[in-house]
């Protein structure tokens, strides 16, 4: 009995000193402070309720505790962010180019929790000379966001638009290859951007979406090689004559899977007499990773119509016809792996990425294609990175054309991209 | 000896009740990757103690609940990961979101805390 009675005296008082000792002196205090909260909330409801109604409590849960502030850089903390893009390209049987391809600076700034801004200046090529064919100073994105609900926000300004895998993510360290796919270049023309507003937000369950109007392609510049590439205004004083419909749908609803589609849509004739082609971009794409594995795929088609008559109409103004297809089409797939162990701070990526692209699969009725812009590539390279946000890459491309007469050009290329 | 042997659960119970009445706490691992939480959306009930593990795919994200005062960075791939505790004491849905610019979609990059 004596000893039932002093095992169990034991027992209570461990348990009490471990309810009294297992919280440090911090936590105690804490707790102590939220009791305190606690009572004089209810103090301040009943005395705002009166004899009937009581105050419904504002949600403003406090954080319980906090980790101390991470040590942080003066310099990871600046509000300004950016890339770079340094390539060294060659042709073969063309003379060799070294390229400082993109100096790109991002600015945010927050009014307030609910109003942002965000920008996106780029030099490309290193040079901007009046209009002649050197670099290019670029506002890729410069706009507001005004965030009213998780499911609807506001966005204006100048914007991306919202298509394909790299329109949006479009960092070096975040893509494999020195340059962009090529499906990316030509079918859709990516960095794509333009003067706009529209809405975007989360709709749960994995899903997100942005549907914007945008000023519109000019159907004036499109050409047989580079497809829409030549139609973008870029916020020059865009013509917002039949504003363009633009939408992507986004599903990050399963572990490592991102799935996009998008489209986009509009007339595209406003520098053009008596012909207003229609043009119409759908586009899918997927990115999956499993262990060390990364696949990535996209597929996007254009189609445009009145394309004959665009011809013609081109035709009498330059003298020459620009040969636009009625349909456009490309797709790639590219799976990588990354070689070293995860807890290596060090990274090394292999890749290769097949790329079919046609600018002339479908021709209007009297023009024949130009078989040469009927393309294929592999790519196959490597990015070996020193830390997460600096890539050296390598790759070699293998270009093929359905043309007998003019050879496509393998291409060697390394590059540095950095992001900050 | 029958005494003793009908004392015994009672002080375990004198023990037990000693105790704390201890908070749920609940484990959330996500990974943040350009320009997307995963999970983004999470529901806990109130009460519960939120331990969040982040580790990040890519380069040095953000996690700002605005609501709470919460504004940390999350580690680039490979250097480790963001712990964050929160106490979500009161029903309501509290947006996340990234507070360090990672890219040209950085501002979508949001989630949302539910206590229900």
């Amino acid at each position: 009995m004596k000893k039932t009675l002093i095992g169990g005296l034991v027992v209570f008082w461990a348990a009490t000193a471990l309810a009294q000792t297992a919280p440090d002196p911090q936590t105690r205090r804490i707790e102590q402070l939220e009791n305190r909260v606690r009572q004089l909330e209810q103090q301040i409801e009943k005395l705002l309720a009166g004899p009937r109604v009581a105050a419904p409590p504002e949600p403003a849960p406090a954080p319980a505790a906090q980790p101390p502030p991470a040590p942080e850089s003066v310099e990871s903390r600046l509000p300004l962010s950016g890339y770079m893009d340094f390539h060294f390209n060659k042709p073969r049987g063309e003379p060799a180019q070294l390229d400082f391809h993109r100096f790109v600076l991002l600015f945010g700034h927050s009014f307030s929790d609910r109003i942002k801004f965000w920008s996106e200046l780029e030099l490309e090529h290193g040079l901007v000379e009046g209009r002649e064919e050197k670099g290019e100073l670029e506002l890729e994105q410069a706009y507001l966001d005004f965030l009213v609900k998780p499911y609807l926000n506001f966005r204006g300004g100048m914007i991306l638009a919202p298509v394909g895998l790299i329109n949006e993510r479009h960092e070096p360290p975040s893509f494999y290859g020195v340059e962009r796919p090529f499906v990316d270049s030509v079918i859709l023309p990516s960095t794509w951007f333009d003067t706009g507003v529209g809405v975007f937000g989360d709709l749960g369950r994995g899903f997100r979406y942005k549907a914007y109007v945008m000023s519109p392609l000019d159907a004036a510049e499109f050409n047989a090689e580079e497809g829409l590439r030549g139609g973008r205004q870029k916020g020059f004083q865009s013509s917002f004559q039949n504003v363009a419909q633009t939408a992507r749908l986004e599903y990050h609803g399963l572990p490592r899977l991102a799935w996009g589609a998008s489209f986009w849509r509009g007339n595209t004739g406003f520098n053009l007499r008596g012909v207003n082609p229609r043009v119409r971009v759908v586009e899918t794409d997927g990115r999956y990773r499993v262990s060390r594995f990364d696949f990535r795929a996209q597929f996007a088609q254009v189609d445009i119509s009145k394309a004959g008559e665009l011809n013609l109409a081109l035709e009498r103004e330059g003298g020459i016809s620009p040969n636009v297809a009625e349909r456009m089409r490309g797709f790639y797939i590219e799976p990588a792996a990354r070689l070293l162990p995860r807890r290596w701070r060090q990274d090394l990526a292999v890749f290769f990425r097949y790329e079919s692209f046609d600018t002339q699969n479908k021709m209007p009725r009297g023009f024949l294609p130009l078989r040469q812009f009927d393309r294929s590539a592999w790519v196959v390279g490597a990015t070996y990175y020193p830390e997460p946000d600096v890539a050296l890459k390598w790759d070699y491309s293998f270009l093929r054309n359905a043309s007998s007469l003019v050879r496509a050009a393998n291409s060697l290329n390394f590059g540095i991209g950095w992001w900050f | 000896m029958v005494g003793a042997f009908m004392l015994r659960p009672l002080f375990i119970l004198l023990a037990l009740a000693a105790l704390p009445a201890a908070a749920e706490t609940k484990v959330v691992r996500m990974t943040a990757e350009r320009f997307s939480f995963f999970p983004s959306q999470i529901r806990v009930k109130a009460g519960t103690v939120v331990e969040f593990h982040i580790h990040s795919e890519d380069t040095n994200h953000g996690f700002r609940i605005p609501a709470a005062g919460i504004d940390q960075v999350i580690p680039k791939r490979g250097k480790g990961e963001l712990k964050v505790i929160y106490h979500a004491e009161r029903p309501g849905r509290y947006e996340f979101e990234c507070s360090k610019p990672c890219g040209a979609g950085h501002t979508i990059m949001r989630g949302m805390l539910i206590v229900e």
